[in-house]
């Protein structure tokens, strides 16, 4: 050690003494704390507890039949979480043997988080499991359990344009109506360009709300498109590059898609004609198709059948499992509580340990973190089996 | 089904996963439960659009090269974990936008030499006093090396002998000891630009402490893992298995379960665990506020719990940019926006909202140029609270006043750096000390658990670790342990923590 000269205090037997007291000192302070009951919740843990509640018990307080195929569902809550317009609700639900969840926009205003109420639209989707069954079992009265608010389909101003062009197909309005709402009640603050698209008139969803809205609200604009039903009022046809340029005026503008995948595949083509850059294109999550067959990169037999063996928490069970299905589907008809939230690959929230075997997830679903895919992750509710699995889950 | 373990490890951040390494691979039967469903804790990354965002890492201390190893790198090494770890070229550009000596502009390197060699060209005459400052930085490390080896019982004859420089210093502040060096104040200011990483200011932090972090940095440069902290933390997953330890996620700790003042196991959302030790993660305020009975906490625990200071509340924006790093402009990987050069003014803005919050901002392209896809870059921009602030905005303005922060971040980068980055956003996040809480359960969302002010400094911790351990049976393995917060000390921790814990267990058999 070289000695030099500088002295924070002049003598070094001080210095000692100082650094002696560091022990004392803070003994002492700690000695000072107060003898009463730690906590570890504050203000702020109180308010993440409050925004993002693992769970919340909801009661069905009000049905609006909308027709025989299409239900809005008013759920009510003493305390729930507040959303932002166009996030999801995902549902919880024991059907049979099955322990299943589903994802639902909220249709309604933020606002009416203040009255304890949120709203959910559920229509029968052809083939549908859950859909058909919340359609006859959602009974007044009746309790349903979702997780609080998720999603990241909603309007940013630091991103996106000030002027939206939300495309609607079917029951994808309903992120759009609930964004409306917000713009309507002063909460969000940008022009929305709808542009809905339904089959015919009869079809529309909550045409009469919509009205309402872009009566009162001159930021709030509602286009219809009929598909199968040419009227003087609406447009016909599919949506188009040339209709987004009627309505959507110069750019810059951003879209947001909400629909059903087919429409997803045309509008997407249509879009590409426009050259935007991506970020003026957002989509809601694109679920995991029924079956993988005529994915790009399959190359699987759908018609297979495999063994899924399971392990969470030291034990192990095996259940069958179909080519065709996703892993997180052959759990949760095992009555297995698997996690899940969008069912779309993008949330994680299902994210699982591949011990053995192979899978196929497709590549617009894939949300998965770089070094997951290296370490033997997979996404379950978007991963279809190639083989027998061997996987290791953490039920909430 | 009934769980058996020698140790339960609360909660798999940094600190945990360390722990649990280090207890499996020393042949004890480990469990790790952590409440979320990833491992990592702050450690971890989120995806959104095209980007994969770091939620917290700028800089890994103590790694080094494949080579020249530093302590964390071997660490983690030793536990068979692959990283591709990747250099940060310059420590730091800081910028101070006051007038006068607090407008500054400059960029510091890593290197011993070369960052005298860069303080004298920005402060000339400054070398002398900086080259005592490396001196003296040397003389520290040596003696707590020494200190650490003595284990809590310093033999002071030798600390005389041996380590006086230390001596002379080692109690007091950065600022006291940088004066008593002679040192010019402007390369006084320009030295403290780490401050941040602390959280608090050089009027309050140790040197000992100050000096040794800045040198290592210096010494062993910055790192980053290629495929953010989640490689790491997903590497340390795979490699805990491997080495036969277990792990459930979505897994919470309610109850610690006693008897007879023994530690008997957990109660977890997934049913009981037994066990006889417990290294936690997570904070003694969650272990001895909810997790145990007011009466089974000791007087002095409690007054121990309650007397700490919760360290700096973080908010970050993170932006994922549809411009390359080169197209926008940006050189460098790290700059420090700070009003002033009065590290003592800084951290009192920090009590609460500001116009011009202090920003530790990073853009992750320049040095890991493929971490997104090409013609795009990643950006993250932190700032930090020193009180609860973000707990007294109500629910109803908690999405504006986030984007209002976020608005004056950029707002400001824009100006001191000179780049135009707003209409470029493609996609946008913000953490604020709410969404930390919801993702760690820290109190208050703390991202440095308990302050190392000037009386709670790295260095009286460590000489008190005996007198620490309280309730026996359970050690902290995070930021709340001996060695503080930061990626390098949390992963030190874990391990410190769980040689102890087998000794504790060796102990306790051969009674
Ligand atoms: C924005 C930001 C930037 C940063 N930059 C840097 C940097 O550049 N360099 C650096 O070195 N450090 C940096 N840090 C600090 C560093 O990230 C932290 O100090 C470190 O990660 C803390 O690790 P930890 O082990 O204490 O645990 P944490 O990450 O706090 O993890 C605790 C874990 O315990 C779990 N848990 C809590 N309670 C329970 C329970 N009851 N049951 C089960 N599980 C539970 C939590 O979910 C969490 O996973 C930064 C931090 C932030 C937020
Ligand atoms: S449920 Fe969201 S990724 Fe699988």
């Amino acid at each position: 050690m070289k000695q030099f000269n500088f002295h924070v205090k002049p003598i070094g037997l001080l210095d000692m003494l100082h650094f002696k007291k560091l022990v004392p000192n803070r003994a002492e302070k700690l000695a000072e704390g107060a003898n009463e009951q730690v906590t570890s919740v504050y203000k702020v843990n109180r308010m993440s507890e409050f925004m993002h509640p693992a769970t919340q018990m909801l009661t069905i307080d009000e049905i609006i039949a909308h027709d025989d195929d299409t239900k809005t569902f008013i759920l009510t809550g003493q305390y729930i979480a507040p959303f932002r317009a166009g996030q999801y609700l995902s549902v919880y639900l024991t059907i049979g043997e099955s322990v299943i969840t589903r994802p639902y926009s909220i249709s309604s205003s933020p606002q009416w988080t203040k009255e304890g109420k949120y709203a959910v639209t559920v229509k029968r989707a052809s083939d549908g499991f859950a859909s058909d069954w919340i359609l006859s079992n959602w009974k007044v009265g009746i309790q349903v359990t979702t997780s609080g608010p998720e999603g990241n389909f909603y309007y940013e101003p630091l991103r996106d344009a000030g002027h939206v062009i939300g495309v609607a197909g079917g029951s994808g309005i309903t992120p759009f109506l609930s964004m409306a709402y917000a713009i309507r009640d002063g909460l969000e603050d940008f022009n929305l360009t709808l542009l809905y698209g339904s089959c015919a008139e009869s079809d529309i969803l909550y045409k009469l709300e919509l009205a309402e809205i872009e009566k009162n609200c001159d930021k709030v604009k509602i286009i219809h498109v009929l598909s199968e039903e040419k009227t003087s009022c609406y447009e016909y046809g599919f949506i188009t590059s040339e209709l987004i340029k009627k309505y959507g005026g110069d750019h810059p503008y951003s879209i947001f898609l909400c629909g059903p995948p087919a429409m997803y595949n045309f509008v997407d083509k249509e879009i590409e004609k426009l050259k935007l850059e991506s970020k003026y294109v957002r989509h809601e999550l694109f679920t995991s198709p029924a079956s993988p067959a005529g994915l790009d990169g399959y190359e699987g037999d759908v018609q297979k059948q495999y063994v899924l063996t399971v392990k969470r928490f030291g034990e192990q069970l095996s259940v069958p499992m179909k080519a065709s299905e996703t892993v997180l589907v052959a759990l949760e008809r095992a009555g297995i509580a698997a996690p899940s939230r969008c069912r779309g690959g993008e949330c994680g929230w299902c994210r699982a340990r591949l011990d053995k075997g192979e899978t196929f997830t497709p590549s617009h679903l894939d949300g998965r973190r770089m070094a997951d895919k290296t370490t033997g992750h997979i996404h379950p509710c978007c991963a279809y089996p190639l083989s027998d699995l061997t996987i290791d889950i953490c039920p909430e | 089904m009934e769980h058996n373990y020698d140790v339960v490890v609360i909660g798999a951040g940094n600190g945990g996963l360390s722990a649990a390494a280090s207890s499996a691979k020393m042949g004890l039967k480990t469990l790790l439960i952590e409440q979320h469903n990833l491992p990592g804790g702050f450690a971890t990354s989120f995806v959104r659009g095209r980007f994969e965002f770091e939620p917290s890492l700028h800089e890994f201390c103590n790694i080094g090269t494949a080579d020249d190893q530093g302590p964390a790198r071997q660490l983690i090494d030793s536990y068979g974990v692959a990283v591709e770890w990747v250099p940060i070229e310059d420590a730091y550009r800081v910028i101070t936008t006051g007038e006068g000596a607090d407008n500054l502009d400059i960029i510091m390197p890593f290197g011993e030499d070369a960052y005298v060699d860069r303080m004298e060209e920005y402060v000339p005459s400054s070398r002398p006093s900086m080259e005592k400052f490396m001196a003296l930085c040397k003389d520290i490390m040596d003696a707590l090396a020494f200190i650490r080896k003595s284990s809590g019982k310093v033999d002071t004859k030798v600390m005389m002998k041996e380590h006086s420089n230390f001596l002379k210093c080692g109690g007091y502040s950065v600022n006291r000891v940088l004066k008593s060096l002679h040192m010019p104040e402007k390369a006084q200011r320009i030295l403290c630009a780490y401050w941040c990483y602390l959280g608090v200011d050089c009027d309050k932090t140790n040197f000992a402490l100050y000096a040794t972090m800045l040198y290592k940095y210096l010494q062993t440069g910055a790192w980053i893992p290629k495929q953010r902290s989640h490689e790491l933390s997903a590497g340390m997953d795979k490699r805990i298995r491997e080495m036969g330890g277990d792990i459930w996620y979505n897994t919470r700790a309610k109850r610690i379960l006693m008897k007879d003042g023994k530690i008997t196991g957990v109660d977890t959302s997934h049913g009981t665990i037994n066990c006889s030790h417990i290294i936690a993660g997570c904070s003694p305020n969650a272990i001895f506020g909810e997790m145990m009975d007011e009466k089974d906490v000791p007087e002095k625990q409690k007054r121990m719990v309650n007397a700490r200071n919760f360290g700096g509340r973080g908010f970050v924006l993170y932006l994922g940019l549809n411009r390359s790093a080169e197209e926008l402009g940006l050189k460098d990987y790290s700059y420090f926006i700070y009003g002033s050069m009065n590290t003592a003014k800084e951290v009192a803005r920090a009590k609460d909202f500001n116009d011009h919050p202090m920003q530790a901002t990073v853009c992750l392209n320049v040095a890991n140029p493929d971490c997104s896809p090409k013609g795009t870059c990643i950006m993250s921009f932190t700032t930090l609270y020193t009180q609860d602030v973000w707990g007294d905005i109500s629910t109803d303005e908690y999405v504006t006043k986030k984007r209002e922060v976020a608005e004056n971040m950029i707002r400001d980068f824009e100006e001191h750096v000179g780049v135009t980055l707003t209409q470029y956003i493609e996609e946008i996040e913000i953490a604020t000390p709410v969404t930390m809480a919801r993702y760690t359960l820290n109190p208050q969302g703390t991202m440095y658990s308990y302050e190392s002010s000037d009386w709670d400094t790295l260095l009286a911790r460590l000489m008190m670790l005996k007198d620490d351990q309280i309730v026996p049976g359970i050690r902290f393995a995070g930021g709340y342990g001996p060695r503080i917060y930061g990626y390098s000390s949390t992963y030190m921790n874990g391990d410190l923590t769980a040689r102890l814990t087998a000794t504790d267990i060796r102990e306790e058999k051969a009674l």
